[in-house]
């Protein structure tokens, strides 16, 4: 997308698709249920897919295709299937325990957010186009978020789905600022989430089994 | 070449997939044992013919076997032998002692192969985001071992090792991602536009200096960063203790002894095209503030231990500090050094490793308190354990005196004396610390009649098998051995990676 001129409507499109995707981020840390957080997720990665797209569309990239089709596949359906069905089998219902309660973890993610914009202006300005500034100041957002999600909820599925957040911002990033990026490094980035995921469920369900909760709270006995 | 490196690359995954399709013991046991020693005698062959050649390349540059690949290679494949020679032993007593079940000992033994496959494969590749998400894949082998005998400690261990390295690597892939931009945006004013549109490092490493300064800046510390929280560096370590110290006494070693150097390999695959692209000051003081601050905590971590295995954990990041802190000094000591104390890490680590996986059998217990008489009770294991920790701390004639000598040279060639006497002050608390601990453990009583395990049942007296002392001694002979005398291959070859890191 770098040195590309694009029309505005297409400015406008991508300006309000980044803008939804922060604001599904935030859905997520303004909710206490796990199930509201992994449908904030699956949207998410569908507006991401569209993104993708469009960008597909406007540089008539064929790889870019191909790494929309394989995020609506893996992103936005398998991914949040899997949570969900991990969330039926094991009747989960449990809230999530916070360590920092929502509006101060609302606020925490607008102070992130003001502070991803300054590092990428400070960091790219010089060389691209404003649109491009807000995009890649809200993928690098959606990290941070995705870190403070890991580190304030004390749940083994919302620190998978804060990684996959970190994911989604990295991937955002990357499609935004560098679309050539090979094609090969997109499509293993996919198959390592899936594998992160089926790893980390799988161990979720053996910690389940085992201590008889997903929250991570009691994990407190290798100290030193 | 190409079959060399196929048979060098199936040679795990296909004793991995038979151990768990035949379903029988001794035929898992063995068959991980050839394919081990199999990757062993590969793994020299290409160090003897790398002696003459540049480097391997395979599939249109997918693949690159040079100096520095090969030997992180032989690290990992010296590990993996040992590990698969001292798992007969281990697993045998696991099965008697902690009720392992069968389904529980092939999916170890499935494990340790994938994961020794993932992480000889991770040197070999030119691509630096496939190299990254071939680190991942270890975690994920890996964190499935931690948990090989599955209690609420190694639940809580694999889950903050998987969750703490998986952000790890997210952060690395997005410096890997700045790093492509940097090569991607510099053309702009110059009206070319992606001039070096390719993640391979032989690429990066030949054009780096077209990269956009400001942006190798900052996705060279986010790599630090990243793959950091892989090598164990503070202040991102905190997974390192809890993981080696849950796992069983074999996958310790491996993730100590051989994960942790192939993680330092991405490091300084960056490190070079970073020094290539602003002048190597700027990547060398980041890695001497991180390396100081690193054996600093890991000497603090190392007085704190109850537990045998933690100690050396902490031993393992206080050596990986010193790695660090000898690549950042630079210069030719320096980097020869750290070189030649990742050899030294990956020898002394395994006896310390497999001689508290013996302990930990006959007293049923890691706590450092309750293991008294050892040279009673197990005069073999006592003996080589003290060997082994003396070879560890640095004592002559040993790899790790020196690895650990060649670095402080270097500082003091550069003038640097604040970071000598620091580093001097460090290594002797480390000495003392474990030297101490180590004594009581192996002596700690005076006479053999009062010898109890944790569960206060009489200890009986004698070693275990020759599968449980093999991997102790070998290396201990290597160390020492190394200690006295580098030959000259090997320090024609060092020199080789030397030229290629800071060249």
């Amino acid at each position: 997308m770098l040195g590309l001129v694009l029309p505005v409507y297409l400015d406008v499109t991508i300006d309000l698709l980044t803008a939804f995707i922060l604001l599904l981020s935030f859905v997520m840390l303004s909710s206490k249920w796990i199930s509201f957080y992994i449908h904030a997720y699956g949207i998410q990665s569908f507006l991401i897919f569209i993104l993708t797209l469009i960008l597909g569309i406007e540089t008539h990239s064929v790889d870019l295709y191909l790494v929309a089709l394989l995020t609506l596949i893996v992103r936005c359906l398998i991914v949040p299937y899997m949570l969900l069905n991990m969330m039926k089998k094991f009747n989960i219902k449990e809230e999530i325990n916070l360590s920092i309660k929502i509006p101060a973890s609302i606020i925490t993610g607008l102070v992130l957010t003001v502070f991803g914009y300054f590092l990428i202006f400070k960091l790219i300005h010089n060389f691209v186009p404003d649109i491009i500034i807000n995009s890649a100041a809200i993928a690098l957002s959606l990290v941070f978020i995705g870190f403070f999600m890991i580190i304030s909820r004390y749940t083994t599925i919302t620190q998978i789905l804060g990684l996959l957040v970190i994911e989604n911002g990295i991937f955002l990033f990357s499609v935004i600022l560098t679309p050539t990026l090979p094609l090969i490094v997109e499509l293993v980035v996919l198959f390592d989430i899936l594998v992160t995921v089926t790893a980390m469920l799988i161990l979720s369900m053996v910690m389940k089994i085992k201590t008889g909760s997903f929250s991570t709270s009691m994990l407190n006995r290798l100290v030193g | 070449m190409k079959i060399i490196v196929l048979i060098f690359l199936l040679l795990p995954l296909i004793s991995g997939i038979a151990a768990l399709i035949f379903r029988n013991k001794r035929f898992a046991e063995y068959i991980t044992f050839i394919s081990s020693a199999g990757t062993l005698v590969i793994s020299i062959y290409y160090l003897l013919f790398l002696l003459h050649f540049h480097s391997i390349t395979l599939l249109n540059n997918a693949i690159i076997i040079d100096k520095f690949s090969a030997y992180i290679i032989l690290l990992v494949a010296i590990v993996y032998f040992l590990s698969s020679m001292y798992s007969i032993s281990y697993m045998r007593f696991a099965i008697k002692n902690e009720g392992l079940t069968d389904n529980e000992f092939f999916r170890y033994y499935l494990l340790i192969n994938l994961f020794a496959l993932t992480m000889l494969v991770a040197p070999i590749l030119n691509n630096l985001a496939l190299y990254l998400i071939d680190i991942e894949l270890t975690t994920v082998t890996s964190s499935f071992l931690v948990i090989t005998e599955i209690t609420e400690k190694s639940i809580e261990a694999a889950w903050k090792y998987i969750v703490i390295v998986s952000s790890g690597i997210s952060i690395a892939i997005l410096g890997t991602v700045l790093f492509y931009l940097a090569g991607n945006i510099h053309g702009i004013h110059h009206g070319i536009y992606g001039i070096i549109s390719s993640l391979d490092w032989t690429v990066l490493s030949a054009h780096a200096v077209y990269l956009n300064k400001d942006l190798v800046k900052i996705a060279f510390i986010l790599i630090v960063i990243g793959l950091g929280t892989k090598v164990g560096l503070a202040p991102m370590h905190t997974w390192l203790p809890d993981a080696h110290s849950e796992a069983p006494a074999p996958i310790s070693t491996m993730l100590s002894a051989s994960l942790l150097n192939t993680a330092m390999y991405g490091i300084m695959r960056y490190f070079n095209i970073a020094g290539k692209n602003l002048g190597f000051n700027y990547p060398q003081e980041i890695m001497i503030i991180i390396g100081l601050f690193t054996i600093f905590i890991g000497v603090m971590g190392i007085i704190n231990q109850k537990t045998t295995k933690r100690l050396f954990a902490y031993s393992s990041i206080e050596h990986m500090g010193i790695i660090s802190l000898g690549f950042g000094l630079g210069g030719v000591f320096g980097t020869f050094g750290a070189l030649f104390q990742m050899l030294a890490h990956s020898l002394s680590k395994p006896i310390m490793f497999y001689g508290s996986g013996n302990l930990l059998h006959k007293y049923k217990t890691k706590d450092i308190k309750a293991i008294k008489g050892v040279i009673y009770t197990m005069p073999k294991t006592a003996f080589l354990y003290v060997a082994g920790a003396l070879t560890l701390v640095g004592a002559p004639p040993s790899a790790v005196f020196i690895g650990e000598f060649l670095i402080l040279l270097e500082s003091f060639k550069k003038g640097d004396y604040f970071i000598s006497v620091i580093l001097i002050i460090l290594l002797i608390s480390a000495f003392i610390a474990i030297l101490a601990k180590i004594n009581s453990m192996i002596f700690g009583v005076s006479n053999d009649e009062s010898i109890y395990d944790i569960n206060n049942l009489k200890i009986t007296k004698g070693d275990f098998g020759l599968a449980s002392l093999m991997p102790m001694a070998i290396p201990l002979i290597l160390t020492i051995f190394l200690g006295l005398y580098i030959p000259s291959p090997l320090k024609l070859f060092l020199n080789g990676i030397v030229r290629i890191i800071i060249k």
